[in-house]
């Protein structure tokens, strides 16, 4: 059995007029200790996806429809002491800038000791205890010292440490990073990125990563998901994506990286901007930037189907595979 | 945080020190004098008074004198209406009143505004929220000199359940009404103001982390959540505080508590120097003492501004 199963999960935000979809049934699987990056522009669900597996959605934002299957039990259905047991516990999330998501007026000690004693019967020394020896694990200097200070005394790449190891305090079975690296100085990001990864291979640990970063994805997980307007359009192993990307605007994604450009020559770029929720095109979502769009592609929204090494909702895509090999083989 | 406060006590002193040199002279600069009456008093009489109370003195001689008393004896000097009373005897007869009433003022304030500014955070948009942005707006447009004859006309006339003005030693039925007519505008103000900062203060990041923890919505309002709210409360009540237990002017006059404000009003009718003085010298060391206990609890409550004054 996986880990996490999700089924045609599909998340709404209501406003004035009705209710806008910001997940279109998406779906996928994560086996234990298994690493998936979840990559897409800025709006495409990613951070949304992240939310609706801790059932963190706020309003006006909802789960419409579908499964999230935790363990095998479904994370739509369960109750709010349910839902409370199993966040921080079993399932926890490592947000993006650590400047904010640490609460300032408690000290690091206190936020970690409250986190183990909401789900275990432990007494304030034993929790101590057991803080700090994850904040040993996550190489905190002096951890004794770091235990009595508040937030704002630590550095950025210090306090994303202690995330991670509150992330870390319950031993969970997965954990979702939401852009972990970004609010932090690029020197510190490779740190932070090599810890998760030391973290998540040493505990057993699955991870979804939600970035925008190929970089980061292609060193650490080993599955990557693509998202664009609020549904996955490829699924497959990290590697073919990044070598053998399938979907236009997975491919479009790589070309547009700058290792794929010589110096001198202008970055390249996919033409327009992904939809808005509320002017969403008829569909596949992606015909209007898609250089190979056709009439299906204006009328019928793509099945997932298997292509090469990966899924891809892409009407075209066993086209365009074969013109890539022929144009190869001449 | 010790160092702080002396550091900030001794600063206050040339700060008092020229207050007092500016009121002195501005009161000079009034029209009349504390025995300038319809009929004046003969030539001769007047020059006794005078002496007497030290007013024939040069006017630095006067103000030299007026410091050294207040340096050294911790004497504020005569009060030149009301024969045989001091400044001393004054304050001490009138401030206790002022104070009381103002404790119990700000007392009610708080421990009906945050709650109210609680609930209606966390019920935004539905009655409560409507009920209570409704009394905020409603208070704004009764402030106390509307509303203490309103409450007198209710209470006093025609329900008879308290007392309509004056003081019975402080019996708790004459405290009501002046306490609620001096705090209901700010009671108003600090509902919306931790209403506001409570909707804010949920919002943040760290709400969420603590959420993402699994803690209960309980431990995470009031663990997480209250203590960030209470930061511009706080501060809105600095110098509210202040006026409560000082400037209850009209409160004092409209129930007659006998109040220091009452007897600021007669003083500054009869030019009563020296009370006028010593009243504004006190407003001026409890602004400065409230100023500073709101300055530390802001530090009790955010490790930042603590860390600050290390």
């Amino acid at each position: 059995m996986s880990l996490l199963s999700v089924r045609d999960l599909t998340v709404k935000f209501s406003n004035r007029t009705g209710a806008l979809t910001a997940l279109n049934g998406i779906s996928f699987d994560l086996a234990r200790g298994e690493r998936l990056g979840i990559v897409g522009e800025s709006g495409a669900g990613k951070s949304i996806t992240g939310f609706a597996l801790m059932n963190l959605l706020s309003q006006p934002g909802f789960i419409d429809g579908g499964q999230i299957l935790f363990e095998g039990e479904d994370v739509t259905q369960m109750s709010k002491k349910q839902v409370r047991d199993m966040r921080g516990n079993r399932m926890a999330m490592i947000f993006q800038d650590p400047m904010v998501t640490l609460n300032p007026v408690l000290t690091i000690g206190q936020q970690m000791v409250e986190t183990l004693r909401a789900h275990r019967k432990l007494s304030f020394e034993e929790a101590r205890q057991i803080a700090l020896v994850k904040l040993k694990e996550v190489y905190i200097p002096s951890p004794v010292e770091r235990f009595e200070q508040y937030p704002h005394e630590l550095s950025g790449g210090m306090r994303q440490r202690i995330i991670i190891a509150m992330a870390l305090l319950l031993d969970p079975k997965l954990i979702i990073a939401d852009e972990p690296t970004t609010a932090l100085d690029v020197t510190i990001q490779a740190d932070i990125m090599e810890l998760l990864l030391e973290m998540c291979q040493s505990n057993q640990v699955g991870l979804i990563l939600i970035t925008h970063d190929l970089g980061v994805v292609s060193q650490v997980t080993e599955r990557t998901m693509v998202m664009y307007a609020g549904r996955i359009i490829e699924n497959g192993p990290t590697r073919s994506i990044i070598n053998d990307p399938q979907h236009p605007y997975t491919q479009g994604l790589i070309s547009a990286l700058p290792q794929q450009t010589q110096p001198g020559q202008r970055l390249k770029q996919i033409p327009g901007v992904m939809p808005t929720l509320s002017d969403m095109p008829s569909g596949c979502p992606f015909h209007p930037r898609c250089d190979h769009a056709t009439e299906t592609c204006k009328s019928q929204v793509p099945d997932i189907s298997q292509s090469g090494e990966s899924f891809v909702a892409c009407h075209e895509v066993h086209r365009l595979q074969k013109e890539l090999a022929s144009e190869a083989a001449q | 945080m010790l160092k702080y406060s002396l550091r900030r006590s001794l600063a206050v002193v040339p700060t008092l020190l020229s207050l007092i040199i500016i009121c002195f002279f501005l009161m000079r600069l009034a029209p009349g004098g504390p025995f300038t009456s319809e009929r004046p008093l003969p030539p001769a009489i007047m020059a006794n008074v005078l002496e007497r109370y030290g007013l024939d003195q040069p006017l630095h001689i006067q103000l030299w004198t007026y410091i050294k008393n207040i340096v050294f004896h911790f004497d504020f000097g005569p009060s030149f209406s009301q024969r045989d009373y001091t400044v001393n005897d004054l304050i001490a007869a009138g401030f206790p009143v002022t104070l009381t009433y103002g404790f119990w003022s700000a007392v009610f304030v708080l421990a009906l505004g945050i709650p109210l500014g609680v609930v209606a955070a966390l019920r935004q948009n539905s009655f409560w929220d409507y009920i209570m942005t409704g009394f905020a707006i409603f208070s704004q447009i009764f402030p106390n000199f509307v509303l203490a004859p309103l409450l007198v006309l209710l209470f006093t006339l025609a329900l008879g359940w308290l007392p309509g003005g004056g003081w019975n030693g402080g019996h708790w039925s004459y405290i009501i009404m002046p306490a609620v007519a001096l705090g209901t505008s700010y009671l108003a103000n600090v509902a919306r103001i931790t209403r506001s900062s409570l909707l804010e203060i949920l919002g943040a990041p760290y709400i969420r982390t603590a959420r993402a923890k699994g803690l209960p919505e309980r431990t995470i309002l009031i663990r997480h959540a209250l203590k960030p709210t209470l930061l511009p409360v706080i501060s809105y009540m600095s110098p509210v505080f202040v006026y409560m237990i000082t400037g209850s002017v009209f409160v004092d006059v409209f129930f007659s508590t006998g109040g220091i404000g009452q007897k600021f009003i007669d003083a500054a009718y009869t030019r009563d120097y020296s009370v006028i003085l010593g009243l504004a010298i006190l407003y001026s060391v409890l602004t400065f003492v409230l100023n500073l206990l709101v300055d530390l609890a802001y530090a009790a409550i955010d490790p930042k501004v603590r860390s600050g004054l290390k």
